[in-house]
């Protein structure tokens, strides 16, 4: 299986890692707001765009659910489909919080997934740069052309 | 009390069984089990059912069919494992345990997983 791979910035080296312990197919770490950090697996950058915004309202969504129905944020979710399974999970860093989505088949378990996790998150925990002068926040009118840009220099394109 | 209480009480009974876990061998989490303080029980399980799995399909690619029993022998313990309808019967011992006995507790708890 040939395997694509792209990343930048200090989420380089720990988010392969995970991919390669957990042995993962896919993999995309994300802002919040569905803004790519790094991402694994994807061969189009159509696909790390869709993928992104779908987990980002997936964990929107969770997070509020679990403030209505547990009055705390439901944090991580796994879905097993028939031949793959996904897992979304959020990363606390310095600075916020990040989401991870994996996808994963029968190669690798849950278990497996979350023990390879764990690591990452605390590996990130101590990586992530603590501020980000040069990035402002994500404004709603900027979000698009941030995403292609991100997109962009992760594809080596633009 | 679970459905699988008395299994790991049967084998845990042993002399030198330091934990015994029922584990589910897809997703690799631990369904039931009792294990002395100090172990880490859920990077546990998802090893060894991985390990289960993949000796799984060596056994298949050897042409020897499915894996029914698996024994791992370590400098200061072993790791014995007997699994069934998904679900794994993992045993934690000493060196110094009865293997023969062992082997005989975890399959005859494997039939009725």
């Amino acid at each position: 299986m040939i395997r694509h791979s792209v990343m930048v910035g200090w989420a380089d080296a720990p988010v392969k890692r995970y991919v390669d312990d957990a042995r993962l197919q896919l993999s995309v770490l994300m802002h919040p707001s569905g803004q790519v950090l790094a991402q694994h697996g994807f061969q189009r950058k159509l696909d790390v765009q869709t993928a992104c915004a779908l987990s980002a309202a997936i964990n929107a969504t969770a997070v509020q659910l679990g403030l209505l129905i547990d009055g705390a944020p439901f944090t991580d979710l796994h879905y097993a489909g028939t031949l793959r399974q996904l897992y979304l999970a959020q990363i606390p860093i310095a600075t916020g919080t990040l989401v991870l989505l994996s996808v994963f088949d029968e190669e690798s378990s849950l278990g497996i997934v979350q023990l390879y996790l764990d690591e990452l998150r605390s590996t990130l925990a101590t990586t992530a740069p603590a501020e980000q002068p040069d990035s402002p926040p994500a404004l709603a009118e900027d979000f698009e052309r941030e995403l292609n840009t991100n997109l962009a220099a992760l594809f080596g394109r633009g | 009390m679970s459905a699988f209480a008395p299994l790991i009480e049967a084998v845990t009974r042993h002399r030198g069984v330091t934990a015994c876990l029922v584990v589910s061998e897809g997703d690799g989490i631990v369904v039931d089990g009792t294990a002395q303080v100090g172990m880490n029980t859920s990077p546990f399980a998802a090893l060894t059912a991985s390990l289960y799995r993949k000796a799984g399909k060596a056994s298949a690619a050897a042409g020897f069919g499915t894996v029914s029993y698996f024994e791992l022998e370590a400098e200061e313990g072993r790791v014995l494992a007997a699994g069934r309808n998904g679900l794994l019967i993992v045993a934690v011992a000493e060196s110094r345990v009865n293997v023969g006995l062992l082997r005989v507790e975890l399959l005859r708890a494997a039939e009725r997983l």
